[in-house]
């Protein structure tokens, strides 16, 4: 079964060029596909438009094989699929680090106390336990990206949609999300420019551009 | 600059219940900047001394602190007892201090830095973040509350970035003068950060949407009063209403 | 200038807290629970702004920049300024705990004053009229907190006119210097983000 099904979109910012037209693209349950491209073809702006932040022009976005169109309609797709951005700090705004996992959870409606469970589990799994108490925007750059997956994974999301996680991580903590991503059973999508890292954690990946996606290995960059 | 230096630390009065500390250094300082009573100023400041006796900081950072924020109120102080009216005590040529004038900066000077300091001693203390969380508890408005954890959380993403861009100018030699095209630098800066914040302010706004935002913020973490804060408030108010009574009788 | 605790009068103070409560509610009224995240990152950078100090002669000045905010943030400068006033209160001691509504209207007023006069220069949209804009926002944010400061200390004690005269001569160099860059930061968000003006181009 696809989860994510895009059909024919178009999308262009107000005063902007084009950046996306007649985009085809589908994610089957399970699947983990890797996406690389050059800086500015559109792969965020993709992803914004799977969890329904952009609205595209023209074309279908059918998620979980329902078509989405409402604010409502992506509100249970956003409790579905996680989405990790660019940058951490966009992603942390709370003081401490219990409290930005137990964010979603608690919008959610999930009861407090199964929420204070939730959050030691999951900084259980990305390999932070103990970390409850710390303030945010002390964590290093490696730190924060690992609250910002775990405060996605307290959801219990379907589908990960991760933009660059490998950001600012060095070899060893780039090794600690791989480990972490292969523990997980649930399907993704990862936009990376680290070539290495998307043959160790997805089985297929593509390489995107002109608003177009091109098996990566015949291509050549 | 931004660091909270006396924030972290595990003191008796660290370790007060915020909303206790909030409501205290609110009253205490209306009480203080109100009166014209020297015995109550005195009281308040036995209460300071034992504060911060309590507090275990060090003196030094404490006073060096004090030093800083007196530039304005030290000016006052000087000029006051030449420009206040009254019977004249010392006549340096056209200079003429009063002894109103005299007693009047005294006080000033007396009261700014008694509320000063028992603004350092029990509200920088804790973290803003805290103190937020306290505010919410004490009903201050909800988005009064919110505005104060987002301000504080983005001033120290928004300064790393100022100072990265300020040393990106500064490699491209640039060196501040008095001239316009110093200030006219100054200005494309600032321009840049408030662009660069709004763009922020768009993304965070986004990722707090992916994850159930739909406008009210649950909270998570509840203050306990424990029987030593309930205790200590009952001292706290008795002590207050007796200075009260002495600064406005 | 901030004004500390235990220098002005009881009906100065009271004054002063009655109006930016009223302000602060006008504000508050007007920002919506959507545009929280938004109002706060955007008084984040006035407040890193007002950090960054900027030479005069041997010495410098730290940057005010209120008639800037209240022409993007309108009613809602009172609320963030008096956030930033209080986090400042908290974190250097700077301005003071009884104070906080006096010094709040003082820098809030004028920026709120500045939104109504300035916008319809604005939406003009020609270079000089956002040229204008921006001296005019500074001359009116600044000199306004100027003699707000010196009618309440005046008003507090008739001891206190030559440091209120003290205080305003002060502010001549400020108003030149915040008089430039603002004109210069109007115009560059004019043309690289109208949005934040609240004029769409
Ligand atoms: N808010 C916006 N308004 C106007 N144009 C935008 C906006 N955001 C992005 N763009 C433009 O749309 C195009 C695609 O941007 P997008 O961020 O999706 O690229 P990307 O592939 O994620 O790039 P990168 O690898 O640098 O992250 C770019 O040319 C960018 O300049
Ligand atoms: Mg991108």
């Amino acid at each position: 079964m696809e989860v994510i099904k895009l059909e024919d979109i178009s999308f262009a910012y107000p005063r902007g060029k084009i950046v996306l037209h007649g985009l085809n693209f589908s994610l089957k349950k399970g699947e983990r596909v890797g996406i690389m491209g050059p800086n500015g073809t559109g792969k965020t702006t993709f992803l914004q438009i799977i969890v329904g932040l952009l609205k595209p022009q023209a074309g279908r976005v059918v998620i979980m094989g329902k078509e989405r169109q409402t604010e409502t309609d992506f509100y249970e797709v956003r409790s579905k699929i996680g989405f990790m951005f660019q940058d951490p700090d966009d992603q942390l705004f709370c003081p401490t680090v219990a409290e930005e996992i137990a964010f979603g959870p608690l919008n959610l409606g999930i009861p407090r106390q199964e929420v204070a469970k939730i959050v030691s589990r999951t900084l259980g799994l990305v390999g932070l336990a103990g970390f409850e108490d710390r303030v945010t925007y002390k964590l290093s750059g490696g730190e924060k990206r690992l609250v910002a997956l775990a405060s996605l994974l307290a959801m219990q999301p379907e589908v990960l949609l991760l933009d660059e996680p490998t950001g600012d991580l060095d070899p060893q903590n780039i090794k600690r999300l791989v480990s972490i991503l292969s523990r997980l059973s649930l399907s993704y999508l990862i936009v990376s420019h680290d070539k290495q890292f998307l043959q160790q954690v997805t089985q297929k990946q593509f390489w995107f551009e002109d608003g177009r996606f091109l098996p990566l290995d015949t291509f050549h960059p | 600059m931004l660091q909270e230096p006396f924030a972290n630390g595990n003191s008796f009065i660290h370790n007060l219940d915020p909303r206790i500390r909030i409501l205290f250094a609110f009253f205490f300082a209306i009480i203080v900047a109100t009166t014209w009573h020297l015995s109550a100023l005195l009281w308040a400041f036995f209460f300071v001394v034992v504060v911060f006796v309590l507090t275990k900081l060090n003196m030094r950072d404490i006073l060096k602190r004090i030093l800083v924020v007196n530039t304005f109120i030290v000016l006052l102080v000087i000029i006051l007892p030449f420009s206040y009216p009254g019977q004249v005590i010392y006549a340096l040529g056209p200079l003429t201090l009063t002894k109103q004038g005299f007693f009047y900066a005294l006080y000033i000077f007396l009261k700014s830095n008694l509320i000063l300091t028992c603004v350092i001693l029990l509200l920088s203390t804790t973290s803003i973040f805290s103190l937020a969380h306290a505010l919410h508890h004490l009903h201050v408005p909800s988005k009064l509350v919110q505005l104060i954890f987002f301000t504080f959380r983005y001033i120290h993403v928004i300064y790393r970035q100022y100072q990265k861009l300020m040393r990106a100018v500064k490699l491209r030699c640039f060196t501040p003068k008095t001239n316009i095209y110093t200030y006219k630098t100054y200005a494309y800066l600032v321009a840049s950060l408030l662009i660069k914040s709004y763009d922020r302010s768009e993304r965070v706004y986004k990722a707090m949407v992916c994850r159930g935002f739909q406008g009210t913020f649950p909270v998570f973490r509840h203050f306990k009063m424990t029987t030593k804060d309930r205790l200590l408030s009952m001292a706290a108010t008795i002590y207050l209403l007796f200075l009260a009574i002495l600064a406005w009788k | 200038m901030h004004i500390s605790d235990g220098i002005l009068s009881v009906p100065v103070l009271v004054t002063g807290a009655i109006l930016t409560a009223g302000g602060t509610a006008l504000g508050l009224k007007r920002l919506r629970h959507e545009t929280v995240p938004q109002t706060a990152i955007l008084s984040s950078a006035f407040f890193v702004a007002s950090l960054i100090h900027v030479p005069l002669g041997p010495s410098s000045v730290h940057l005010i920049l209120n008639g800037l905010a209240g022409i993007i943030l309108g009613w809602i400068t009172f609320p963030a300024l008096l956030i930033a006033l209080f986090l400042q209160t908290i974190l250097f001691q700077f301005g003071g705990l009884t104070t906080l509504g006096v010094n709040t209207f003082n820098m809030a007023f004028p920026g709120v004053i500045a939104y109504f006069i300035c916008h319809p220069l604005l939406k003009i949209g020609k270079p000089h009229s956002i040229t204008l804009a921006g001296i005019l926002a500074a001359v009116i944010g600044i000199s306004l907190a100027g003699l707000f400061v010196a009618l309440e200390l005046v008003f507090t004690g008739q001891g206190f006119i030559p440091v209120a005269k003290l205080v305003l001569v002060a502010h001549v160099p400020v108003i030149i210097i915040e008089a430039i860059i603002t004109a210069v930061i109007l115009n560059f968000l004019h043309k690289a983000k109208p949005e934040i003006l609240g004029v769409d181009k």
